[in-house]
């Protein structure tokens, strides 16, 4: 039994992210600890916190979607774009106002995923952390010291709302039949796990799924998605979220646990089959066709690579 | 089953194109635009509000059972126009300026839709001109403002002050929302009302226009 003040830590392994998805909110609902955040609002209880690691066996296998996020599915489909090719980096605001920390009356944001992973700056330099890890892999497979970091200690700690996700870190590993495969890390130093986590994850294994091809790319032989790891120093359901979990049965609100016993598996998750329609074109202003259309300061090299990656939606095969 | 329980059902499905299947059948069969809206896609969405208020459905299903209903408004729209039939009210609705957040505003602009109300989305990131010019050009009943930073809900205050400048404010109801937002904020920037969900948002916005 721990001392009251120690911090749980929590393992989940499943074989899809919507299972494993599950499986952690309950896990941190029922043993994390109670703690403040500096997001909570007046009157909001505190926290339900844990540090956890999550695996997920096979990130691609179906069904990849749950239907609880806090998005649409067009939505999900840009998120994606952000992680995967930028395609919000030009909302993050010049150097001069994100080093003005709190003080900076400039709303935009102070970095994005992608930013971070593909154009890290330090000492006048810009960095491509994933081409050097895709570089790294396949020069030396079995290093393990491929990896890319988020973090900038000088232009992080004062800002709001600093990055959760860390570093990306991966391996390669033989098959055993003349391939290889590709198992990838991510440490998060905090993460909203009911209304983020998911997000997250299908983005990361977006990213995980690309370092795969290009590293299969670059050695000419067959790269397999491996194993995903997604590890949180602070994983949590904020106090604000509560009455969605715990519902309200005087007023006929359902828990969340009760939604998700109500249904079958498959009627509370969803097959890229039945998303990728979605993430092409939701029908309500959202998805990558809308994206491209509504959004005409992206710059020319992203719309590109969001137009190259609608294309290959459109083939029968591809999976989101 | 009618018509209009099977436009509902599939609304409630969210299946896109089994709803433009039935709402060509009810207009072959010269059932009134009116009448469709109303008792198929309506009653649909109403279904599918009260199912997300009683934390039955996810917020991605919302979504695509309004992607089912506008496909079928999408073939009613000009008969509802020729029939100058009416929407409930009409709802200005946007992210204040320095806010690219939109979810939580997408999600109360769809579910007041379903609920017969007009939306004018002003998308996000909109400054106070936008608002009042739309609100003005389009005779709105309701402006409802979204904001997820507590660096940006402030501005809230000032499109208000300006529909005020601009003699609006007595015209229109001002709802606010988005998560920093409090009823107590609400109250000190003299909003008409505050809502923590998109499912309170529509019963505020019925209420307000009764009043």
């Amino acid at each position: 039994m721990m001392q009251e003040g120690n911090i749980p830590v929590i393992a989940v392994q499943a074989d899809t992210i919507p299972r494993a998805y599950e499986q952690a909110i309950k896990e941190v609902w029922e043993k994390g600890i109670s703690v403040r955040t500096e997001y909570d609002r007046p009157g909001d209880p505190p926290s339900r916190d844990a540090t956890v690691m999550i695996v997920v066996h096979e990130p691609f296998r179906q069904p990849r979607f749950h239907r609880s996020f806090a998005d649409g599915l067009g939505g999900l489909a840009e998120y994606v774009m952000e992680v995967v090719h930028g395609a919000h980096d030009y909302w993050v605001k010049p150097l001069e106002e994100i080093l003005k920390g709190t003080e900076s009356k400039d709303t935009r944001w102070t970095y994005t995923y992608h930013g971070r992973l593909f154009e890290y700056r330090i000492e006048d330099e810009v960095i491509n952390q994933i081409n050097a890890m895709v570089k790294k892999l396949s020069e030396t497979g079995f290093t393990r010291r491929a990896q890319a970091i988020t973090w900038n200690p000088k232009l992080d700690p004062p800002t709001e709302d600093p990055p959760c996700l860390q570093r990306v870190w991966g391996r390669l590993c033989e098959d055993g039949e003349e391939g290889y495969i590709f198992n990838m890390n991510t440490h998060w130093r905090s993460r909203d796990l009911f209304k983020a986590w998911f997000e997250n994850v299908i983005a990361l294994t977006t990213l995980m799924r690309k370092i795969t091809e290009a590293i299969a790319e670059s050695i000419n032989k067959r790269v397999q998605l491996g194993r995903y790891v997604d590890i949180s120093d602070s994983l949590h359901i904020y106090g604000s979220y509560f009455r969605e979990i715990e519902g309200d049965p005087e007023r006929g609100i359902k828990s969340f646990f009760e939604k998700l016993r109500g249904r079958s598996f498959e009627e509370r998750t969803w097959h890229s089959d039945f998303v990728k329609p979605y993430f092409i074109d939701d029908g309500l202003g959202k998805g990558l066709k809308p994206m491209l259309e509504r959004e005409k300061d992206m710059p020319d090299p992203v719309k590109r690579a969001i137009e190259k990656e609608l294309r290959l939606m459109e083939k029968e095969d591809h999976i989101v | 089953m009618s018509i209009f329980e099977k436009i509902a059902e599939e609304v409630i499905k969210g299946q896109a194109d089994s709803v433009k299947d039935l709402v060509q059948t009810a207009l072959s069969e010269e059932i009134s635009a009116e009448d469709i809206l109303n008792n198929g896609l309506v009653a649909g969405m109403n279904v599918v509000s009260v199912k997300f208020k009683n934390n039955e459905f996810f917020i991605p299903e919302v979504l695509v059972s309004a992607r089912a209903m506008n496909s079928g408004l999408d073939i009613l729209k000009p008969l509802l126009a020729e029939a100058n039939v009416k929407a409930r009210g009409k709802v200005v609705i946007g992210t204040v300026k320095g806010d690219l957040h939109d979810i939580g505003k997408n999600i109360v602009g769809m579910m007041l839709q379903g609920a017969g109300f007009e939306i004018i989305d002003l998308g996000a990131d909109v400054p106070k001109d936008k608002f009042l010019e739309f609100v003005q050009k389009e005779e709105a009943d309701v402006v409802g403002m979204s904001a997820l930073l507590t660096t940006t809900m402030i501005y809230m205050k000032e499109v208000i002050q300006a529909l005020k400048d601009a003699g609006l404010r007595e015209k229109v109801k001002v709802i606010i929302g988005g998560a920093p937002v409090t009823q107590s904020y609400a109250d000190q920037i003299e909003a008409d009302g505050y809502a923590p969900d998109a499912a309170s948002a529509i019963d505020l916005t019925k209420n307000l226009l009764q009043q």
